[in-house]
């Protein structure tokens, strides 16, 4: 597995970003786009794939992915992804509240997939009715499960299928988790781009963070946790694939230069340790300082915002 | 107290089997129902199991021309078994005691350090602990005995998982295509 390689999920469904419908994926170019690069067990994975006359089932991918996505949701639980998305956020909120920012503030989940992120905070997050939770994924089977799970437990978040980035309510803050790393080259630079909208005073951007024992930790976790073998593959190259935390920040400063933008949360405390996931953040300059008073004895977790 | 400890070490071990075979089955946030009743399931499997295996053992002694001795030779392989898992169960009870610290990193770095290595240790530990156990006591029916506790052992997780998949867990979940992925 090198950083270059494709996650499978990216390659067995293709959705086009202008219509949003869904495009059918031949099984055998994918597999042999893997084999090309000779990622073997990725294209047996695909070949083991049911198919439609050399189309890929797209009921049984469906499926597959909502599946895999409980998983990943599991992987999140155990890391408290939820409380820790939260300790960001309500710093967050409070800075732009006190920056007057007009209500609702809308918090927009990049890529939500079955929506973990924001259900947990709709569930568990202590979030003030004057913020609104839409979580957007250009898949449709994500977004009807997600939306699904919302009604079962009566959570107060809305989900879409829909480009993030044209959504008719545009976004306050963005956030997402385990999205950035997709973004390659000058697609990253392009994705940040995308951000700078009037509306946007914030974004959040959860990910791997890349450190010399992440591979084998990924490696293990998913060995441990995962069911799926498309959940193991992809879980443990997303940590191959995770951007530098200086890749990212000079991404988003190309990208999106009317926003001020770090990194938070990449050592464990005091110590030379990394944490397994690093945060990009992205704030518009008059609310730094209120965050960073917001932010408490956490603020220490900051780093420099240029 | 060889038997208790073994017997408590077993269920509990089934117990947490039963939250593995649950995990990532369902996606509500709220699933204090869903982990509750798959941890009851596993401590029913694994008392059933230890049942089982007490069966066993009672039939070996009362087929045996020197039950003493086999008695002896058996409770020789449980301290030797004991030796092997208590400390595996006493550095996971220390993880949960850490974990109830509200911090997100104190949390993650119990799953990162303990509880994700750990539970692949598990198999190996099982049969280091049966083997460990054997070898003070090598005769034919210790074998055959402890083979027996072990095969039910590793496949209780298995069989866990089995059974969940056949079964909808909670009528609220019931309808989720997680449920039916084809994993």
């Amino acid at each position: 597995m090198n950083a270059g390689d494709p996650e499978i999920s990216d390659l067995i469904v293709s959705i086009d970003s202008e219509t949003l419908t869904r495009v059918p994926v031949r099984k055998a170019d994918v597999a042999g786009t893997f084999r090309t690069r000779g990622n073997k067990r990725a294209a047996a994975i695909v070949e083991a794939m049911p198919e439609r006359d050399g189309w890929l089932d797209p009921d049984f991918v469906d499926r597959l992915l909502v599946g895999v996505h409980c998983e990943m949701q599991r992987v999140s639980e155990e890391f408290q992804h939820g409380q820790r998305v939260a300790e960001l956020l309500h710093p967050l909120l409070a800075a732009l509240r006190e920056g007057g920012v007009p209500r609702p503030l809308r918090v927009v989940d990049v890529g939500c997939g079955t929506g973990y992120v924001l259900r947990w905070l709709a569930a568990r997050g202590g979030i003030d009715d004057d913020v609104e939770l839409v979580g957007a994924d250009l898949n449709l089977a994500l977004v009807d499960e997600a939306r699904r799970l919302a009604a079962v437990e009566g959570l107060r978040v809305r989900f879409v299928a829909a480009d993030v980035f044209r959504l008719e309510e545009p976004a306050t803050i963005f956030l997402s988790t385990g999205v950035v790393h997709h973004f390659r080259g000058d697609d990253l630079v392009s994705f940040f781009r995308r951000h700078d909208l009037p509306s946007a005073r914030a974004f959040a951007h959860f990910d791997f963070q890349p450190s010399p024992l992440a591979h084998f930790g990924s490696w293990l976790f998913h060995a441990a946790r995962m069911r799926a073998p498309l959940a193991k593959h992809d879980g443990v190259l997303s940590a191959v694939r995770a951007h530098s935390g200086q890749t990212l920040v000079e991404a988003a400063r190309g990208g999106a230069p009317g926003f001020l933008c770090g990194l938070y949360g990449t050592r464990l405390g005091p110590l030379p340790i990394p944490r397994s996931f690093h945060t990009l953040i992205g704030l518009r300059a008059d609310h730094v300082a209120s965050l960073t008073r917001f932010l408490g004895p956490r603020a220490s977790r900051l780093g420099p915002l240029e | 107290m060889t038997a208790e400890w073994l017997l408590l070490l077993a269920v509990v071990d089934s117990t947490f089997c039963g939250y593995r075979a649950a995990a990532g089955r369902s996606a509500l946030i709220d699933k204090r129902r869903h982990y509750g009743r798959a941890m009851r399931r596993g401590a029913a499997w694994g008392f059933g199991a230890v049942l089982l295996a007490g069966l066993a053992i009672f039939l070996a002694l009362a087929a045996s021309s020197d039950p003493d001795a086999l008695r002896q030779d058996l409770k020789r392989a449980g301290d030797r078994m004991l030796q092997v898992y208590m400390p595996y169960a006493v550095v996971l009870g220390l993880a949960f005691f850490a974990r109830a610290w509200p911090s997100v990193d104190v949390r993650s770095l119990t799953s990162t350090l303990v509880f994700g290595p750990l539970t692949l240790l598990r198999v190996p530990v099982l049969v280091a602990g049966i083997v460990w156990g054997v070898m003070s006591a090598p005769r034919l029916v210790v074998v055959a005995l402890a083979a027996f506790v072990l095969t039910m052992m590793l496949g209780m997780e298995r069989a866990l998982g089995r059974h969940y998949r056949r079964e909808r867990e909670t009528r609220a979940d019931a309808a989720s295509p997680a449920r039916s992925q084809p994993t």
